[in-house]
């Protein structure tokens, strides 16, 4: 099931695979999406839903199966869910569901604005009488402070147990609730419903898909936990075949979340040191980050932690000053893209570095983020061409329309030409975490440097300027462990002869020992007494010894194919791969056999003495498990990590050992997907009271004004989308004439119905407008398009790609004009997806 | 041993790969009809949106050898709902219109079964155009010549396979032997049918000879914008021929009629007697 | 919408139609010439001499037209011969190919017979000249004269008939036919306007040659019915476009619905004809011009 994604265009070589299921093995494709795309298109079930109301179809799905003879009969589910998910967790009994507060849940603040978690807690045992006195490391700190194990109860009867909680909570979400809210007919509903339950099972998994058509919501992360809920009931995760596939974006976007792009998280998904959270000192940032994960494979975070900071300040990084804790960065508030540009608007930021980005067209409310530009000092671009937000000082539509006057733009634009990817060496990883590398194959041309030689030797400048400083906070600067220089063979073919070596970078992202600069083959080599660096534990082993990349490896076979590039973690390409075995160990079926319990090889434990069964793989892949713990051992309740785990744990990234049905922590915006309208509806809640989404981050600013619930003004659904023609912004793509004359001018898709209400002619110029702006685009009157019928009233849904801007060979409006600041609670991604407006036939301005 | 292309339209995801892929390697330009001067911009930016589904570059052309069709079709209700992809460009047919149709040898057959112009050989008389039965060649203001795909021919006699069947994500577009391309086709035809799609059928085994680019369509040809019968124009050629002595020679009657010394006497008089009167 | 029409070759009409014209007006006029000589005899001399003259001067412009239109012009030599061996060549499928190599020939027969006019007429005066044109008596190459001519006025129909163009395709086989007949009529037309200027349009010769011409007119009028008939709807074209209202406007009503009636009576009812003789063979060579103006260009 591909649903929030539109695979075939936006994933086309990836979408061969699902394609060759199809043909090869008779697969069922099925795409639920609001349009009929280039991926339905070749699927054999479209359902038609409208935007934003994923959460309705997924519940009624997770209703229909709970509630299923199949799901109730066949035993393979209970064993699966009883045993591998929370399903049998008892949660604390002060805790309320949105069927008790009318669509939220307990703990929400009297503001309504923030929740606290505290009732979605866990029952549990009496914590165990800890074996450490004084705590001397670390881990020992954990080990004096591991919780009760949770009271489950496996017949899965008591009303507190989260199966009954959950049970509760969807059973609103009915197929006549499917047909009233998304405007899917029941039938419909049924047959993709009935789809996945059917190929789910000992034999057979469904696998999900999904991509931004989910993420870009502000109930975004939910929806994505009601898919994993729906798999971790259905028994499909931890399997072949199964899973929750997430579509990653730009190339190698996944692998920039890893070493955290992103502003909250350190490398390996540690968390960022914030001011704001009890992180004084690295005691506390352990126990209060890693406290609550120890009796999962997380009970090593302090290893990675301080591996991490010792990679960043190598010889100054000493027990004494915290591994350089104390003076890393911490953040003191919501930094992320749209904050950041509200924060510049206000004129709080004054110098803007943007490598790889085109916020003028890409970003939300771009007119918003625009006119904020012009209140920088100064703004480096690093790209290929004149981007839009390069050139918003000199042509922008706030230019041209006087908004701006580039007299009066203080902001000193900076551009310097990027190097492409042919043109420096590094490592994509790709949507299914597998690291491959890349090799440079030609200089670039001029002055243009790749982006690493710029961070580079932007880094030894600042050095150098800091070198005399004594000043606390200038200590990070001046001791960043700061080495890249090449090795002889990496430049020697090449002009540029100061570009840093990606080998240095990648190795030391892999970790090794300090001492004697041996790479780790394994993030389990790795220690917390600063004796290890290592700058993203879950890429370790990527290098495992000196000069060998396994990212390079190019051996494919006709599975897993162990030997092409490395997947992280340890080259696991089936995370939580101890679920594709029963109980005993044995596979569900040989069909699905993965992962399994031999009871007679031999093997070595951690300790090194020899011992009896170990988990195996005949296809290579390497086992997301302790290899010699056998599938029916018993947890240790003070241990922490592996051996607080049990045999029959798969999911060792959770405290638990269990996939979480229901999330007791880590979510800010509740335990349980619920559905909430988009914050721009022009329909009411038809499941609560609560209309969307409690705890949303709005930014009340001026120049970005909301369209009311039901607004007659903007009564029409957007969406906003890609085009296999061009990529995101375009600057990668309209300035290629052979891509340009494939999509050559922004258009809006529209169905003959809205075109008769409205008089809008296909091929014509048509106006769209929001409070935010107005763009005019060409029409495609289409039948892909559909009006949905929402409880009784029909509701127009247009969709517009938003490739275009005022540069390069094609062109058109910027659709940002249109959207709003707005964000899910959980990662502040905007609602892109999913907003209101309103249409004309003409030009912008009136014109025909 | 011929060689050619298989396009299995039905695993088509109307990407445009093949179509840029086309133009990367044969070093095609952008259309220029399709770019236009715009006041206050130094270069020409696109113009050609058509509003025919996503299909703008409309055919084939002297710079697009390749052209992907986007066929939508609905029903009232949208119960049936079809959007078809089908990636076209010479068919390199076995009895070739266009080759027949050359008055300088400039189109010519390799030992590979592909049908190529030779630019410095044709003099753009552009006969070759409209003998074409599938509208693949056209004729570039630029060099005077016309043009169309090559079967890639520089790539297929150096070891490789098309550029555009190299850089079809799907495998839609598959090159290579005909005969096994045919045994593949077949197939995949079975299969399909077995699955249901009873309209299913090969377009290009019997057409002009035999097409040594052929596809696999999920309905009636014409739906995917190809002739039902094609009728290689030269086959016409002795009926034509035929017909045009016999009028020549009728013609040639007519004269002796009219010239001949007897026969005319009266006629002439009358109109000699009607002057005098 | 789709289009599964083959592509537009983008002839030039004052360049292809044009040459398809001139080129059958020469021809016809050879024709009726050597025919005229043929059957004739010497009753017949003056008509076949000013035949043969319209011949050779028109049949000199053919080619220039011909090659205008090409998008190499400094290549048409290529016509003829392989560029990339040098040896003659024709393509038997083509034509094309063979008109242009019959165009060739004509050529020389139109060249050939024009000299001997010039020669018998004495305003050549070239004793070895007359002696090698003496060397074949006149009616052989009279003969095979006319059948070429016939062929280089019947070919440019074959041409467009031999196409995938939906028009032209659908109107095989009656092109051919139907430019030679065109050929033939503005042929004697061109022919009569010459006498009529020369003042000798009168007498039996004069008579025989128009009596001629309104058979081949005659012809003509059947060969378009007929089109139009094989055509079927693919003769929409000529029905309802703006060509289509040249077409039975110009070609066919004042082309030869008119000139016909010119020679029946003289008069058409309602307007009165200075020169009727000389208007007629006006309105037959401006309608030979418009038929090949509107079927060429009404096929693409
Ligand atoms: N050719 C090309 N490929 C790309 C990109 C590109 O620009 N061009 N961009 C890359 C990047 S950065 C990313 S993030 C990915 C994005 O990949 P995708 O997420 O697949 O792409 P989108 O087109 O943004 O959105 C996918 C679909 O979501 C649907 N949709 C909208 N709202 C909803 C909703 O509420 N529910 C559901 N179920 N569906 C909805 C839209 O109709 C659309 O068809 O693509 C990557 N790949
Ligand atoms: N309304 C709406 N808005 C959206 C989305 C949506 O679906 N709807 N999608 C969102 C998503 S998922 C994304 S990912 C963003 C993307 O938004 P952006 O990232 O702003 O858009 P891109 O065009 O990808 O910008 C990347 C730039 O990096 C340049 N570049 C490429 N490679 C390199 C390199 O190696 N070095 C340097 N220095 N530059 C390089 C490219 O030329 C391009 O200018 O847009 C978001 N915006
Ligand atoms: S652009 Fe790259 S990542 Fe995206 S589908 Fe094509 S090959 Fe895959
Ligand atoms: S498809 Fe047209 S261009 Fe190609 S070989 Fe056949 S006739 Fe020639
Ligand atoms: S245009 Fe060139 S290739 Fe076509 S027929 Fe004429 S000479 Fe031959
Ligand atoms: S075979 Fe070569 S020339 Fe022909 S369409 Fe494919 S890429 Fe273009
Ligand atoms: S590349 Fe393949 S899938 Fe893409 S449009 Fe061409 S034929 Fe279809
Ligand atoms: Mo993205």
């Amino acid at each position: 099931m591909i649903m929030g994604s539109n695979m075939a265009e936006c994933h086309p070589v990836a979408f061969r695979w699902p394609l060759k299921a199809k043909t090869d093995h008779g697969a069922v494709l099925m795409h639920v999406d609001p349009r009929f795309t280039r991926t339905s298109a070749l699927c054999d079930i479209h359902a038609a839903i409208r935007a934003g109301t994923d959460i309705v179809f997924l519940g009624a799905i997770i209703n229909h199966v709970i509630n299923s003879k199949r799901w109730n009969t066949v035993p393979f589910f209970k064993e699966y869910v009883v045993n591998y998910t929370n399903a049998a967790t008892l949660v604390n009994p002060d805790f309320k569901d949105t069927e008790d507060l009318n669509g939220v849940f307990s703990g929400l603040s009297e503001d309504g604005k923030a929740y606290s978690n505290a009732s979605w807690s866990y029952q549990r045992n009496p914590a165990p009488a800890s074996a450490i006195v004084e705590a001397r490391t670390f881990t020992d700190l954990l080990l004096q402070k591991v919780p009760g194990r949770p009271k489950t109860d496996p017949s899965l009867k008591d009303p507190h147990t989260v199966f009954q909680i959950i049970r509760k909570h969807y059973k609103r979400y009915t197929p006549e609730m499917v047909e009233k809210v998304c405007g899917c007919s029941k039938e419909m509903f049924l047959k993709v419903a009935n789809t996945l339950l059917d190929n789910s099972g000992k034999d057979r998994t469904s696998n999900i898909t999904y991509a931004v058509g989910w993420t870009q919501h502000t109930v975004g992360v939910q929806i994505i936990r009601a898919a994993g809920m729906l798999q971790a009931l259905l028994g499909n995760i931890g399997r072949p075949g199964g899973g929750v596939l997430a579509l990653r974006g730009h190339a190698t976007i996944q692998g920039s979340t890893d070493i955290a792009t992103l502003y909250h998280s350190l490398p390996g998904y540690l968390n960022m040191p914030d001011a704001r959270k009890a992180h004084e000192s690295l005691k506390d940032f352990i126990l209060t980050e890693a406290v609550p994960l120890s009796t999962s494979y997380w009970g090593n975070y302090p290893k990675f932690a301080v591996s991490y900071f010792k990679a960043q300040f190598g010889d100054a990084a000493t027990k004494e000053n915290n591994y350089g804790y104390d003076y890393h960065p911490k953040i003191t508030g919501d930094h992320s893209h749209m904050p950041m540009f509200v924060d510049m608007s206000a004129g709080k930021i004054k110098g803007f570095l943007i490598m790889g980005q085109n916020p003028a067209v890409g970003g939300q409310n771009a007119r918003f983020q625009r006119k904020a530009l012009a209140k920088l000092d100064w703004m480096v671009v690093r790209d290929y061409y004149e981007t839009e937000t390069a050139a918003f000082w000199r042509n922008s539509p706030e230019i041209k329309s006087g908004e701006l006057k580039t007299a009066d733009i203080k902001t000193e634009v900076f551009f310097l030409p990027a190097a492409a990817v042919a043109e420096m060496e590094g490592s994509f990883t790709n949507t299914q975490r597998l690291l491959q590398q890349h090799e440079k194959a030609v200089d670039p041309p001029d002055e243009a440097r790749s982006d690493i030689w710029f961070t580079y030797h932007l880094g030894k400048r600042l050095k150098k300027l800091y070198a005399n400083s004594t000043k606390d906070r200038d200590w990070a600067v001046k001791n960043l462990f700061w080495d890249y220089e090449p090795r002889p063979s990496e430049i020697q073919n090449f002009r540029i002869k100061d570009e840093p070596s990606a080998y240095k970078v990648l190795k030391e992202i892999n970790g090794y020992t300090w001492e004697d600069k041996k790479p780790l083959p394994s993030f389990a080599n790795l220690k917390e007494d600063g004796t290890t660096v290592c700058g993203a534990w879950i890429y370790t082993g990527v290098i495992p010894e000196e000069g060998k990349n396994f990212a390079a490896r190019r051996k494919a076979d006709e599975w897993i194919s162990p030997e092409w590039g490395f997947a992280w973690p340890a080259n696991r390409h089936i995370m939580y791969n101890r679920a594709s075995a029963d109980l005993q160990g044995k596979p569900w079926s040989e069909k699905k056999k993965l992962v399994y319990w031999d009871p007679d090889a031999e093997s070595k434990d951690p300790t090194g003495k020899t011992v009896r069964g170990k988990w195996v793989a005949p296809s290579g892949e390497s086992v997301d498990f302790a290899a010699t713990k056998p599938p029916t051992a018993r947890g240790k309740d003070n241990g922490i990590g592996f051996d607080w785990l049990s045999g029959n744990d798969p999911f060792i990234m959770r405290a638990d050992g269990k996939a979480w049905l229901f999330a007791p922590a880590g979510l800010v915006d509740g335990p349980l997907p619920t559905h909430y309208e988009p914050y721009e509806s022009p329909v009411a809640n038809l499941l609560y009271k609560q209309q969307s989404n409690p705890v949303v981050k709005v930014w009340k600013v001026e120049g970005n004004a909301y369209h009311k619930v039901a607004d007659p003004e903007y009564p029409i659904v957007i969406s906003t989308y890609r085009l296999t023609e061009h990529h995101l912004s375009g600057v990668m793509s309209r300035w290629l004439p052979w891509l340009a004359e494939l999509m050559p001018e922004l258009f809006c898709e529209l169905s003959p119905e809205l075109a008769a209400e409205k008089n809008i002619k296909n091929a014509e110029y048509m106006t769209i407008k929001t409070a935010r702006g107005e763009v005019q685009a060409r029409a495609l009157v289409t039948k892909r398009m559909r009006p949905f019928v929402i409880n009784g009233k029909t509701v127009h849904e247009i969709g517009m790609p938003w490739h275009w801007g005022w540069q390069g060979r094609a062109q058109g409006d910027v659709v940002n004009n249109l959207s709003a600041l707005v964000g899910d609670p959980n990662v502040s991604i905007h609602e892109g997806k999913v907003f209101t407006c309103n249409v004309r036939a003409g030009k912008r301005g009136g014109a025909a | 041993m011929a060689k050619g292309m298989f396009v299995d339209t039905s695993i088509c995801t109307g990407c445009k790969a093949c179509q840029v892929a086309c133009k990367e390697w044969n070093e095609l330009p952008g259309e220029p009809a399709h770019f236009k001067k715009k006041s206050g911009v130094a270069y020409p930016v696109a113009v050609n949106f058509t509003g025919n589904s996503y299909d703008n570059t409309g055919a084939l052309s002297a710079t697009d050898w390749r052209h992907v069709r986007f066929i939508e079709q609905f029903n009232e209700s949208r119960t049936e709902e079809r959007w078809f992809f089908a990636s076209d460009s010479c068919k390199h047919c076995t009895d070739a219109g266009c080759m027949n149709a050359c008055p300088t040898k400039a189109i010519v057959r390799t030992d590979m079964g592909n049908v190529v112009i030779q630019d410095d050989v044709c003099i753009g008389c552009k006969y070759c155009i409209p003998s074409c039965p599938y509208g693949v060649i056209s004729l570039s203001e630029k060099t005077g010549t016309v043009h169309k795909c090559t079967l890639c021919n520089d790539r297929i006699h150096n070891g490789l396979g098309t550029a555009c069947a190299k850089a079809c994500p799907t495998g839609s577009i598959s090159f290579g032997e005909v005969s096994e391309l045919k045994a593949k086709a077949n197939a995949r035809l079975d299969q399909l049918k077995k699955l249901g799609f009873t309209k299913a059928n090969i377009y290009g085994y019997d057409e002009a000879g035999g097409l040594n680019v052929f596809y696999l369509f999920l309905d009636s040809p014409t739906v995917y914008g190809q002739p039902e019968k094609v009728v290689v124009p030269q086959k016409r050629l002795p009926l034509s021929s035929v017909a045009t002595i016999v009028t020549a020679v009728a013609i040639g009657l007519a004269a002796l009629i009219s010239f001949r010394e007897r026969g005319m006497k009266k006629e002439v008089e009358k109109k000699a007697n009607a002057k005098s009167k | 919408m789709m289009n599964f029409e083959t592509h537009v070759p983008h002839w030039e009409w004052y360049y292809i139609a044009m040459y398809f014209y001139i080129g059958g007006v020469s021809a016809g006029a050879y024709s009726v010439a050597a025919l005229a000589e043929l059957f004739g005899g010497q009753k017949q001399r003056e008509v076949a001499r000013i035949g043969f003259t319209i011949a050779f001067w028109v049949v000199l412009a053919t080619p220039v037209l011909l090659i205008a239109d090409l998008g190499r012009p400094e290549r048409f030599w290529h016509l003829f011969i392989y560029s990339k061996d040098g040896v003659p060549y024709i393509n038997w499928q083509s034509p094309l190919s063979v008109g242009s190599w019959a165009l060739l020939v004509f050529g020389g027969f139109s060249l050939v017979s024009y000299l001997d006019v010039l020669v018998s007429e004495g305003r050549l005066k070239s004793e070895p000249l007359a002696k090698i044109l003496k060397l074949i008596p006149r009616k052989v190459y009279a003969i095979v004269g006319a059948a070429v001519g016939f062929f280089v006025a019947g070919y440019t129909g074959v041409i467009l008939n031999i196409t995938a163009r939906p028009l032209w395709a659908a109107s095989d086989p009656i092109l051919g036919s139907l430019f030679i007949a065109s050929g033939a009529s503005t042929g004697a037309a061109a022919i009569a306007l010459v006498m009529v200027r020369r003042h000798i349009a009168s007498g039996a010769a004069f008579e025989r040659l128009q009596y001629f011409d309104r058979v081949a007119m005659i012809f003509e009028l059947g060969l378009i019915v007929l089109m139009i008939i094989v055509a079927g709807r693919y003769a929409a074209p000529l029905l309802f476009t703006g060509y289509g209202f040249l077409f039975w406007v110009g070609t066919v009503l004042l082309g030869i619905l008119a000139p016909l009636q010119l020679h029946r009576s003289g008069r058409i009812p309602g307007v009165t004809v200075a020169d009727p003789v000389m208007v007629s063979a006006v309105l037959v060579l401006a309608g030979g011009a418009l038929l090949r103006i509107c079927l060429v260009q009404a096929g693409q």
